[in-house]
């Protein structure tokens, strides 16, 4: 059968199509990703194992399913930054795997705290609506300032975990929405946000000062 | 939060109704539930109360896999990176997702099967298993004991759903038991690689695990007769990972569990006899 040329298979074209626009080089060093990427490991392992542990904790019924479904969430997140590491030139992940310092474990260990199964709420607003809304900034910043073709791989685990995070945000939230049915209720999760948004700030954020990029 | 939460403080809302073992065990009905021959105990469609045991047991199913996502739960919490490796609390993790979903599931089948939470009462001895402080433990009588026996309870009440023509009990009995298959790998994983170097702790732990399936074949739940409302599911235990000595001596326990039990049964017998004679 003779064959009839369709394209013209030796003409040059360019490497990135007109339509990608992906640039060099990006914000962060092979070091500062991994660093980074470590920080991040240490802030979802400290979450899910608490929201683990809260599952024993918490008496309504449909908040105890979604934490346990939340639980893997995470602990997937921490096994993608744990896996990422190497690749970023650290070969013992354990030495990156830190907080970026005293004060974000203090406010970790506040997150972590309530304990009662009447305090729910308390568990909540500190997961959902100051923690995860602050995984999805500190990861946005780097998936948006990171090269895009140099740090592929994070972004697209980055993109993995955002995906869960505003998924599971919206959860968290809207169980805490229908939990808070009282004004002293809307009181109790404003004093727990305000307190917790405080020892945030004192820390610089979950990879330390600059996490989101400085001004 | 504290680490190791008892049993105790295992957070419900005011549906639940808790009893303890003893209770159940001490149940001063059970003799004269005992002296009704209503044949074989395997789960048939045609054995009288077919409909109300197989709720019950759904029940059962319902708190055991709550109390398997909090015990899973607080494995990922209590231990500190040295005592339990990152890995295995991943797989812990992973497990309190499944385990979750069993329970989603097991609400919707209770549904469909015609009960409501908390309308039998929740025995807490699966979290207590779920409590110990060594994590080699918690695995051998969670993972390798519990979700072992669950593996039981599953195939058993698929070959229910099958019998009764029930396809949704089948198809939800069919993946909740793949979980399972799952779990107990795990659990046989994580004490192979834990106690490489440590042949006594191991041992302690086959001990442990052997306490938690003596519990669990009491009043002949478990075996391989027509007495036993549950069968020993040989084929996916094999699946899991056990070996055919262990599923050996699993049967050779749950029979000498069944014999004690049927031996209480006519000692109660007796003295209820005895007892109407004299009044």
């Amino acid at each position: 059968m003779t064959e009839t040329p369709v394209s013209e298979a030796g003409k040059p074209r360019a490497p990135f199509a007109p339509w990608d626009r992906r640039e060099l080089p990006g914000l962060f060093q092979v070091e500062e990703s991994a660093r980074r990427v470590g920080n991040y490991k240490w802030a979802e392992m400290r979450l899910f194992e608490v929201l683990g542990g809260w599952v024993a904790t918490v008496p309504e019924l449909d908040v105890k399913l979604v934490l346990g479904r939340h639980t893997y969430h995470h602990a997937w997140h921490a096994e993608l930054w744990h896996k990422r590491l190497p690749e970023l030139r650290e070969m013992n992940p354990d030495r990156l795997t830190v907080p970026p310092n005293d004060e974000f474990v203090a406010f970790m260990d506040a997150i972590r705290e309530p304990e009662a199964p009447e305090h729910t709420i308390e568990k909540l607003v500190g997961v959902y609506r100051v923690l995860i809304p602050r995984f999805i900034a500190v990861y946005t910043y780097h998936l948006n300032g990171t090269s895009t073709i140099t740090d592929a791989p994070t972004i697209r685990s980055l993109k993995f975990a955002l995906q869960d995070e505003f998924d599971d945000w919206r959860d968290g939230e809207m169980l805490l929405q229908s939990l808070i049915d009282t004004p002293e209720k809307v009181d109790r999760a404003g004093a727990r946000q305000v307190a917790l948004e405080k020892l945030y700030l004192a820390s610089g954020g979950i990879a330390g000062p600059g996490s989101l990029g400085e001004y | 939060m504290k680490k190791m939460l008892p049993e105790s403080e295992l957070a419900r809302d005011e549906r639940f109704v808790r009893t303890k073992i003893e209770d159940r065990l001490f149940d001063p009905r059970g003799p004269k539930m005992a002296q009704r021959n209503t044949g074989p105990a395997k789960m048939g469609v045609d054995r009288p109360a077919a409909g109300e045991r197989s709720r019950s047991l759904m029940h059962g199913i319902f708190v055991g896999e709550i109390q398997a996502l909090e015990g899973a739960g607080r494995t990922c919490y209590d231990f500190d990176d040295d005592t339990a490796p990152f890995q295995l609390k991943l797989d812990m993790a992973r497990q309190c997702w499944d385990e979750s979903r069993h329970c989603e599931i097991s609400v919707k089948l209770g549904d469909h099967m015609g009960t409501e939470i908390g309308e039998y009462t929740e025995s807490t001895f699966l979290f207590a298993a779920a409590c110990n402080p060594d994590p080699v433990f918690r695995l051998c009588g969670v993972n390798r004991a519990l979700e072992g026996l669950a593996i039981d309870v599953f195939s058993s009440m698929k070959e229910f759903g099958n019998e009764a023509g029930d396809p949704i009990l089948e198809f939800c009995e069919d993946w909740m038991l793949a979980d399972e298959v799952t779990h107990v790998k795990m659990g046989s994983d994580w004490l192979r690689r834990l106690t490489e170097k440590d042949p006594d702790r191991r041992e302690r732990a086959l001990e442990f695990q052997r306490t938690v399936d003596a519990i669990f074949n009491l009043g002949g739940f478990r075996g391989e007769d027509d007495e036993n409302p549950i069968q020993l599911a040989r084929d996916f235990r094999r699946l899991a990972g056990f070996t055919e000595d262990e599923n050996d001596s699993l049967a050779a326990l749950a029979r000498e569990s069944t014999a004690q039990a049927r031996e209480m049964a006519e000692l109660a017998t007796a003295a209820l006899d005895q007892s109407a004679q004299g009044s």
